[in-house]
């Protein structure tokens, strides 16, 4: 397993904090209300027991958007998950329709593509910023499946370990609370902690 | 020389603390930065030390930067407070200038810390 | 082919290409604007180079397509800017008419870093035509709209709907006036269900009327039998051929079932689980003549006089003296 120390977790806590709440500026702006996202919590998972964990055992239906990103340490996909009813009301709201997430329209699926594409891009931007990465990414691609075909739609790599970040989502006049599950494969996960450290240092010497 | 000050720092991060702490003191290594870690627990610091300026993360777990900082405000009508996030609304802030709190964007650097503490040491 | 050539033919391809392409250099001025969006925009690309897209397009609002854009030259993050989520951001037109009434066109955008080399960063816009496809999806969405009010399906529950209820409703009391026979209805509320929808919301709240409508039909199982949802909470059942005890006995197991399903519901009552009301009416040809609304109406009052006689009961319409009598659980 993965093991960073609390400083580490810390810091990469607080650099996804500041990308998702970026994210909630620009969706504010779209959606013309107030709108917060939080990363609460970060865990890392191998991707054998990903699906199960996300959620909570039962093989539902869910959507998500993934983007491909490659660089020194991001050779790898990040999939933003909606793996709740409650996190599509909010993509509901977002997109106006009412249909259910079996009968999104071509729009409404390009709609969620934007969505996801606008909190990829502010994750994994910052997390590149910080960590002095360049990296390039995929177009945003929409997918719907259940968990199990969903997440392990990339290859058989059962021991691959993935972070994963809760992100909470909550609309302040329609009084809403959603999550969102921002998965990143981490396969050369080594390759993390020393930038991370490097950041770390010239933050706090 | 104006007299130090002391800034009291609030963000459950401690990563984020500490950074604070860092840019501070290597531009003036003779004030005191005190640390807070929720918005109940600033409330409680802010008096017990007499803080100049107040440093508030918005995003925290239970009473968030901006409750926080409005009950500092009705108990400390002149105190210098700046909220911290990297979700700038123009509600909020509308809502924080009303108050006469400031605004500082996330992620924290020195570019925009100094400018605020210049004013303090020099006011 | 010559270097110089083959950039040439590609400088005349992306020209051609039936989509609009614009490029930005890092300091997002256009260097490139193409014959789409000339056509489109009415701009030349003599007046739209070295400009930025404020400078053409005063009234850009878009701060979605600006960040895409720096993130696009800063990060090399590609974005894309749906047509439902950004209503049109840019200045192009379908046709000079739609343009004179200002009616933009539905666009969709996709902004893409291009690197040539390290150090020179540029950003492509790629804008595309969706006016067909957003025109498409409305027609087919009120199709859709128009083909469900017609179905006898009930959309969430999967049981007849109200407007089958009407029809067989109706046919079956034909039926029983003409033969002599009898019929019974059953006009069933799902009791505090706007407090069970406020407290657990809307997406359990239909999870609930879906068990409820199964747990109903499980109840009957002649070909003539048919239970219906009615409206939001309620349902009817239709009964042909059955008399004032076959309902009971029929409405008994109904209120049962749906108790037993122990749907866990924090309301004012004993019992802290979903539970029903039931008003049971029926027509009995040899008696007065009523009509088919009348014996809605009969059941309507039965299940009135259960809902206020503390709920999970059911209560039988009696003919004689306009009396009505309670029935035990």
């Amino acid at each position: 397993m993965f093991d960073l120390t609390e400083l580490q977790y810390d810091a990469l806590s607080e650099i996804f904090n500041i990308g998702v709440g970026h994210a909630a500026s620009a969706l504010s702006d779209i959606l013309n209300e107030e709108m917060r996202m939080s990363v609460p919590r970060i865990s890392f998972q191998n991707r054998a027991n990903l699906a199960s964990k996300l959620c909570n055992g039962e093989n539902r239906r869910i959507c998500g958007v993934r983007q491909s990103f490659e660089g020194a340490i991001f050779n790898t996909d990040a999939m933003l998950m909606f793996p709740e009813e409650k996190s599509l009301e909010i993509v509901r709201l977002m997109v106006g329709g009412s249909l259910s997430m079996q009968e999104l329209t071509e729009m409404e699926q390009e709609a969620m593509s934007e969505i996801g594409n606008i909190i990829l891009n502010a994750c994994v931007g910052v997390l590149a910023d910080m960590l002095k990465q360049d990296i390039q990414s995929s177009l945003p691609s929409y997918h719907i499946g259940n968990s199990d075909e969903l997440l392990s739609s990339y290859g058989d790599h059962a021991d691959d370990i993935v972070l994963i970040l809760h992100i909470d989502i909550a609309l302040e006049k329609h009084e809403i609370e959603g999550h969102v599950a921002f998965i990143l494969d981490m396969s050369t996960i080594q390759d993390l902690r020393p930038h991370l450290d490097q950041y770390i240092t010239e933050m706090i010497g | 020389m104006n007299s130090p000050k002391t800034v009291l720092v609030v963000d459950d991060s401690r990563f984020s603390r500490l950074i604070s702490r860092q840019i501070i003191l290597s531009k003036y290594p003779e004030w005191r930065v005190e640390e807070a870690s929720t918005g109940e627990e600033a409330i409680e610091k802010a008096n017990t030390v007499l803080a100049d300026l107040v440093l508030m993360d918005v995003n925290m777990p239970g009473m968030g930067g901006i409750e926080a900082s409005e009950k500092l405000r009705d108990q400390f009508p002149t105190l210098r407070i700046f909220l911290q996030t990297a979700n700038i609304q123009e509600a909020t802030r509308k809502k924080a200038a009303a108050l006469g709190i400031g605004f500082l964007e996330k992620p924290i650097n020195e570019g925009r810390i100094h400018k605020v503490l210049e004013e303090l040491g020099n006011g | 082919m010559l270097t110089e050539d083959r950039n040439n033919l590609f400088g005349h391809a992306l020209k051609a290409v039936n989509a609009g392409v614009v490029l930005l250099d890092e300091n997002q001025k256009i260097v490139f604007w193409n014959n789409w969006m000339e056509r489109h925009s009415f701009i030349s690309e003599e007046d739209a180079l070295d400009k930025t897209l404020p400078e053409i397009s005063p009234d850009l609002q878009s701060v979605r397509l600006l960040t895409a854009i720096r993130q696009a030259l800063a990060n090399r993050l590609p974005s894309i800017l749906s047509q439902t989520l950004n209503k049109s951001p840019l200045p192009l037109f379908a046709s000079q008419e739609e343009a004179g009434k200002s009616i933009r066109m539905q666009q969709a955008i996709q902004v893409l870093p291009i690197q040539t080399s390290p150090e020179s960063h540029y950003c492509m816009i790629q804008v595309t035509d969706v006016s067909a496809a957003v025109n498409r999806e409305s027609i087919l969405r009120q199709q859709a709209v128009e083909l469900r009010s017609k179905a006898h399906v009930d959309g969430l529950t999967g049981i007849a709907n109200r407007r089958r209820f009407d029809e067989h409703g109706e046919e079956s009391f034909r039926h029983a006036k003409r033969n002599g026979t009898t019929m019974s209805l059953i006009l069933i509320d799902i009791d505090f269900f706007k407090l069970y929808n406020d407290t657990y919301g809307h997406q359990q709240g239909d999870y609930c009327l879906i068990e409820v409508a199964t747990a109903l039909s499980d109840e009957v199982r002649r070909p003539f039998d048919l239970v219906a949802r009615y409206g939001g909470e309620e349902f009817v059942v239709v009964l042909p051929e059955t008399d004032a005890e076959g309902a009971m006995h029929i409405a008994c197991r109904m209120r049962a079932h749906v108790e037993s399903l122990g749907i866990q519901h924090a309301k004012p009552n004993k019992v802290n689980t979903v539970t029903i009301s039931l008003g049971v009416a029926m027509f009995d040809p040899s008696k007065r003549a009523i009509s088919f609304n009348e014996l809605i109406n009969r059941a309507d009052h039965a299940l009135y006089k259960a809902k206020h006689s503390g709920r999970n009961q059911i209560v039988l319409h009696e003919e004689s003296e306009n009396e009505e009598s309670s029935s035990a659980i």
